[in-house]
């Protein structure tokens, strides 16, 4: 057992390594060791990757875990500013460590990339994702300019949306989202949502955009979009106050509302004649509960009848969308500009991003005594994106105003301090900066650099959009399995 | 006498007082001898003892000297033996003298008494002139008459007295006479012959006669040789071992001390001089002691005790310590320096030791000034405040706890030119700007996004863009110029759109309706203003109405409801302030005239009031009743803008002359507080109407202030105002810096218009 014989001198202290990856798992006569306590992170990663334990062939990187915190210190200062001896035995989780995201690709734009939305077998449900084939992921990208975008892994673009007066959407796009592998959704500033049907031809390097069906019935900028393929289900979160409940279903959406429809208008200028007359259709409901615009909405990661929504107005509020009733709200001491569920930790945690620069972390469910679960702190400006991490159920990535993505690991956390609140806040492990901004430094209010959307796909790694028009895309190798 | 003296002084000195009488000295001296001297001279001999007290045996024996004196003048009847004796014959003789008779008397031949009287004797001892001598009988006549006479006088028989022979007669008969040299006239007894004296005998005599030292060669004062000296010789000239009496106190000295002491327990001597009554000294100097009656004063603000000096420090010691020590360029500089000049007032010295240290030459020097300085410092309390300044300042929140409030910029709007106005829509999501270039632009606040721009002015600036209160519709006023603009901009759903349309075109049609005025010689009237629409091109953008005024319009200010708004084009001089109408296109000039240039107007937020500020003052007036309600003087020599607590009690002014006031419209005319934190003039000032206690201002210094300024509905409760944070990062550019500002209706985030061209929104 006692592999590492160290001297006398050095004091040593008994292990055990445990993890919850089974490929990384180690055989349980070899958990339990005892090594010296002036190693730290890389001296036990040294430990784990030798032949006598986990003999991989490539060394693997590994964090360690003492109560679900990271060990970032030696053994022997863990030990002591905690106030345990070396007699007790140290239960070590070992996780893969993360590996920096590394600038891979850029795709340029014409406008400002308002949304990013990842096409990949992660990121559909149930047979989409069964069906689909691997190396075919798709980025969709929404563009100030009104246009969508399709690009492929290699840069190239697919299919762009049609323009305005062929049906395409009048001003800028905020959200698009892959609804199914043949189905989009977007939204934007021009108050509608348009369904596009989405062929693709046999080889893969052409496709086409169809409007399929416009819904009427905001009256404000449409922020964020939610969709539920399976179900056909939409949520449009938007600045007049509302969050709609749309289907995609011609036959049972209800009637647009005429008053909103672009040929109600008697002034000259809106007259923009259509050459493509596509099916417009109206919300299913429109649920008036905030009092501010509504800035982002989702689903309940494992329930498409309960559905989470931030707002200007400082609440997460949740919604039955059966009835489309208002469940509970929770208010928090900020304006919030993005939300995103966090399926890994718990099904009930959500991340949302303020505009006072930092992410609140919070449990919505009624028994949650504590609203507020955790804060990360790091950004400098309003945060306008957040997406979770595919492979950790802890980790996750914000985008920010001030021209970064920073990914975060809930396990990194600090005690805050009085200022900041009392209660965990995490810091931020990797700061993605804008390609194009090569290396300068950040200008004040992040203009030209803002990051408006973020996304991150297993296949495809952290894909970012913002005010410098371009789509980028950063990855960590190997970090999604031992073997690569 | 001395030897009979002596022994009755002793016996003065040594008696004793009674009770102190030994058996030694009784059985020495004979009593009544004792107690006759001592009765009588005790107090006699007191004058005489004061005098000199404390010299030694010399006054024992002058002192005997009166009594012994007396002793033999006036004995007294129990007085000395023998001096009884003498007075007692005296006596005898005394009482012949006064009653016997001066004659005899006998028998005569006739057996007859015969008195015979004695002799009278004339004693011619006395002083008689009468008296002549009985040799010369000439009297009283100078013998100088007698010079030319061989006689000198006469004798009682009438027989001339001749002149004596004289010196001449003598000398010749001497000369006549040889002597051998050294003749004596003695005979020499050893050889019978006469005496002659050599000249060496001569000699001595003659030295003998002028008293010199007869001996040839003598000196008389030889050098003196110390055989007795305080030196100690190595071998001294006696090895005889010190005798014991030079150990043994002396006897005879121990009898004379011990007199001495009888004598001073007497008080026969004062071994010390009796204080002297010193009257006529004090009448020459007299001295007050004027803190005679001075006591301990209680603690308080007027007693003032006198200032204590400084205590000593390092530098005073004898021995300072070697840093305190001046070198030699200290000590030249300071030797070279007026003594009035010097910092100190002395060099610090070192001595080796404390009894080397000199005396200190300007103690009276320093007593003097120090006793100079006690005098002349005023004893009158100074009333200074010794107050810790921070207690002075108001017990304010810090502004860490008034948080939230605006602190970075999160924001950037970008202009090609400077932005002179921006507004952030009722709804929060768009910010309206307009500047130098015309061009009125509509960003969405949180992305910048430019979503929508017109040009209104061809060469004019933009002075301000103003939205339509309430979220019904959507209108955006702005002037360029001399002329309003109302637009529609397209960023607004269809529905609102119309709503806005719909109350832009409401009031066309009315114009024509109302009568125009005339004006005195029956001409018509020139409208105040002229509602129009602006052409194709700028209605294809949304600019529905174009309203023309006289001047050029610096301020729009809109009413609560949407229905009127105020402009002021300061350069009119009667239609400076304007209100107008905009369901029915109507334009009024409510006043005729106005106490000074406007700058600026409000309405008030909750009831019919109307402000205008003038340059100087700020004029609320009731719209209904028209009337002047109350005139507020900030007391800033230019106004550049107010603004009104959503509350409507409080008011604050921006001047430019950097100065922001506050104003309680209850508590007084004058301002309740006053700002001076800029140093640039102030352009802007705003407060927050969405609930959170904060107002701003824009400096042409570049910067915005926010304020937290609590209200509270407690009429007896002033509002709360703390500066919370400076927000820096406009640049100034042609001494320009932040032009104009607002809030966001309901979070604490403010925007800023700045003259370098860009807008901020800070939050």
């Amino acid at each position: 057992m006692e592999t590492f014989i160290s001297e006398p001198a050095v004091r040593q202290v008994q292990v055990q390594f445990f993890t919850n990856s089974p490929d990384i798992a180690l055989p349980e006569e070899k958990q339990q060791l005892i090594v010296p306590t002036n190693i730290g992170r890389s001296g036990l990663s040294q430990i784990l990757n030798s032949d006598s334990m986990l003999a991989t062939p490539n060394i693997v990187p590994f964090q360690f875990l003492i109560n679900s915190s990271f060990l970032r210190t030696t053994l022997e200062e863990y030990l002591s500013a905690s106030g345990f001896s070396t007699e007790t035995q140290i239960r070590l989780e070992y996780v893969r460590s993360f590996i920096p995201p590394i600038y891979e690709a850029s795709f340029e734009h014409d406008d400002w990339v308002s949304s990013i939305n990842v096409l990949s077998a992660h990121s559909l449900s149930g047979r989409d994702a069964l069906k689909f084939a691997p190396g075919q992921e798709r980025i969709l990208s929404g563009s100030y300019d009104g246009l969508l975008r399709i690009w492929n892994k290699s840069g190239q673009i697919i299919a762009t949306s049609p323009m305005a007066g062929d049906g395409g959407h009048t001003q800028g796009v905020k959200a698009a989202k892959f609804m199914s592998q043949n189905k989009i959704a977007s939204a934007g500033m021009d108050r509608t949502i348009r369904i596009w049907q989405y062929t693709e031809s046999e080889d893969g390097f052409s496709g086409k955009l169809k409007p399929k069906l416009e819904l009427y019935g905001h009256k404000q900028y449409i922020y964020s979009l939610a969709v539920h393929g399976p179900s056909n289900r939409i949520l449009s979160a938007s600045g007049d106050d509302k969050i709609g409940v749309w289907t995609t279903n011609e036959a049972s959406a209800p009637e647009a509302p005429s008053s909103l429809l672009p040929s109600s208008i008697r002034s000259k200028r809106r007259k923009s004649t259509a050459s493509v007359s596509t099916l417009q259709r109206g919300p299913l409901s429109l649920i008036s509960a905030h009092t501010a615009p509504v800035q982002g909405v989702i689903f309940k990661p494992d329930d498409p009848t309960v559905a989470y929504s931030c707002s200007q107005d400082h609440t997460i509020r949740s919604f039955d969308l059966t009835t489309s009733t208002l469940v509970d709200t929770r208010t928090t001491s900020h304006p919030l500009f993005s939300i995103t569920a966090l399926p890994g930790v718990s099904n009930q945690l959500l991340a949302a991003g303020t505009s006072a620069r930092h992410i609140t972390l919070l449990d919505p469910r009624m028994s949650a005594s504590t609203t507020q679960a955790m804060t990360l702190r790091g950004h400098t400006n309003l945060i306008t994106s957040l997406a979770p991490d595919p492979d950790s159920r802890y980790g996750l990535v914000s985008a920010s105003n001030d021209g970064t993505c920073r990914v975060w690991d809930l396990r990194s956390t600090r005690q805050g301090t009085k200022e900041e609140g009392s209660g965990p806040v995490g810091e931020a492990m990797y700061i993605i900066e804008r390609n194009s901004q090569n290396g300068a430094k950040r200008p004040v209010g992040g203009e030209g650099i803002k990051v408006f959307s973020v996304a991150w796909d297993k296949d495809v790694g952290i894909v970012s959009g913002g005010e410098d028009k371009m789509l980028q895309i950063n990855r960590g190798k190997g970090v999604t399995s031992i073997a690569t | 006498m001395a030897p009979s003296t002596l022994p009755r002084k002793r016996k003065a000195v040594t008696r004793d007082v009674p009770e102190m009488s030994d058996v030694e000295s009784e059985a020495e001296f004979g009593d009544g001898q004792l107690e006759g001297i001592l009765s009588d001279s005790g107090l006699d001999n007191d004058s005489e003892e004061e005098e000199d007290e404390e010299s030694g045996e010399d006054e024992l024996d002058e002192e005997e000297i009166p009594e012994d004196y007396r002793d033999a003048e006036n004995g007294e009847p129990n007085g000395a033996r023998n001096g009884l004796v003498v007075h007692e014959s005296l006596r005898s003789d005394g009482l012949d003298d006064d009653d016997a008779p001066n004659y005899t008397i006998e028998k005569d031949a006739n057996g007859g008494e015969r008195y015979v009287y004695k002799d009278i004797d004339p004693v011619y001892d006395s002083d008689d002139s009468d008296f002549a001598i009985k040799d010369n009988t000439i009297g009283d006549i100078p013998l100088s008459f007698y010079d030319t006479y061989p006689h000198i006088g006469y004798n009682i028989d009438g027989k001339r007295i001749m002149r004596p022979a004289k010196g001449e007669a003598l000398d010749a008969l001497l000369d006549s006479i040889e002597a051998p040299r050294g003749w004596t006239g003695l005979t020499d007894p050893a050889t019978g012959k006469p005496l002659n004296l050599s000249q060496e005998e001569l000699e001595i005599l003659r030295r003998i006669q002028t008293n010199e030292v007869p001996e040839d060669g003598y000196n008389p004062y030889p050098d003196m040789v110390e055989y007795f000296s305080g030196i100690q010789e190595i071998m001294p000239l006696s090895a005889a071992p010190e005798p014991k009496r030079r150990f043994l106190p002396s006897k005879h000295e121990a009898k004379r001390i011990m007199k001495i002491v009888r004598a001073i327990r007497e008080g026969t001597i004062l071994p010390y001089r009796p204080p002297e009554e010193r009257e006529e000294e004090e009448d020459v100097e007299v001295h007050y002691d004027i803190w005679q009656d001075e006591q301990a004063r209680p603690n308080h603000i007027t007693n003032i005790p006198a200032p204590k000096a400084p205590p000593p420090g390092y530098d005073l010691s004898y021995n300072p310590p070697p840093e305190y020590l001046p070198t030699k360029a200290e000590k030249q500089i300071w030797e070279s320096t007026d003594v009035e000049d010097r910092e100190k007032e002395y060099l610090p010295t070192k001595y080796d030791s404390l009894r080397k240290v000199p005396g200190y030459e300007k103690l009276i020097n320093e007593r003097f000034e120090r006793s100079l300085d006690l005098y002349l410092a005023p004893r009158v309390r100074k009333n200074r405040l010794n107050i810790d300044p921070a207690s002075l300042l108001p017990k304010l929140p810090r502004p860490e706890e008034l948080k939230p409030f605006p602190t970075v910029c999160s924001v950037l709007y970008r202009h090609k030119e400077r932005v002179r106005s921006l507004a952030i829509d009722p709804s929060g999501i768009f910010l309206a700007t307009g500047g130098d270039d015309g061009i009125v632009r509509v960003f969405e606040v949180t992305t910048a996004r430019q979503v929508w721009h017109s040009k209104i002015g061809d060469e004019e600036a933009v002075n301000v863009v103003r939205w339509r209160p309430g979220r019904d519709a959507t209108i955006l006023a702005a002037a360029a110029g001399e002329d309003i603009f109302l637009m529609v901009p397209d960023i607004v759903d269809i529905e609102t759109e119309q709503a806005s349309l719909d109350l832009l075109d409401a009031g066309f049609g009315y114009a024509t309706n109302t009568v125009q005025a005339l004006t005195a010689n029956g001409a018509r009237k020139d409208p105040v203003a002229k509602w129009t629409r602006p052409g194709t091109r700028l209605e294809a953008d949304g600019v529905l109405i174009k309203i023309t005024v006289r001047s050029t319009v610096k301020v729009i200010t809109w009413h609560r409801r949407g229905d009127f708004f105020s402009t002021v084009a300061p350069t009119a001089q009667k239609s400076a302030v304007a209100i107008h109408t905009l369901s029915k296109h109507l334009t009024q000039i409510p006043f005729r005239r106005l106490p000074g240039i406007a700058q600026t107007v409000q309405f008030h937020p909750s009831r019919p009031l109307f402000f205008v500020a003038t340059q100087r003052t700020i004029r609320s007036y009731d719209l209904q009743k028209q009337e002047l309600i109350k005139i507020i003087q900030p007391g800033a020599r230019y106004i550049s803008s107010f603004d009104i607590h959503p509350g409507g009690d409080n008011i604050i002014v921006g001047s430019y002359d950097r100065r922001l006031l506050w104003h309680d419209l209850d508590l007084s005319t004058r301002p309740y507080k006053t700002m001076r934190f800029h140093s640039k003039a102030i352009r802007a000032v705003k407060y927050h109407k969405g609930g959170f206690p904060l107002f701003a201002d824009a400096s042409d210094d570049g910067s915005l202030q926010i304020f937290h300024g609590k209200v509270v509905s407690d009429l007896m409760e002033n509002a709360t105002i703390v500066p919370v944070k400076v927000l820096k990062g406009h640049k100034v550019k042609s001494a320009l810096g932040v032009m104009d500002i607002d809030w966001h209706y309901k979070e604490p985030w403010v925007s800023s218009a700045g003259a370098d061209g860009t807008c901020r929104l800070w939050m």
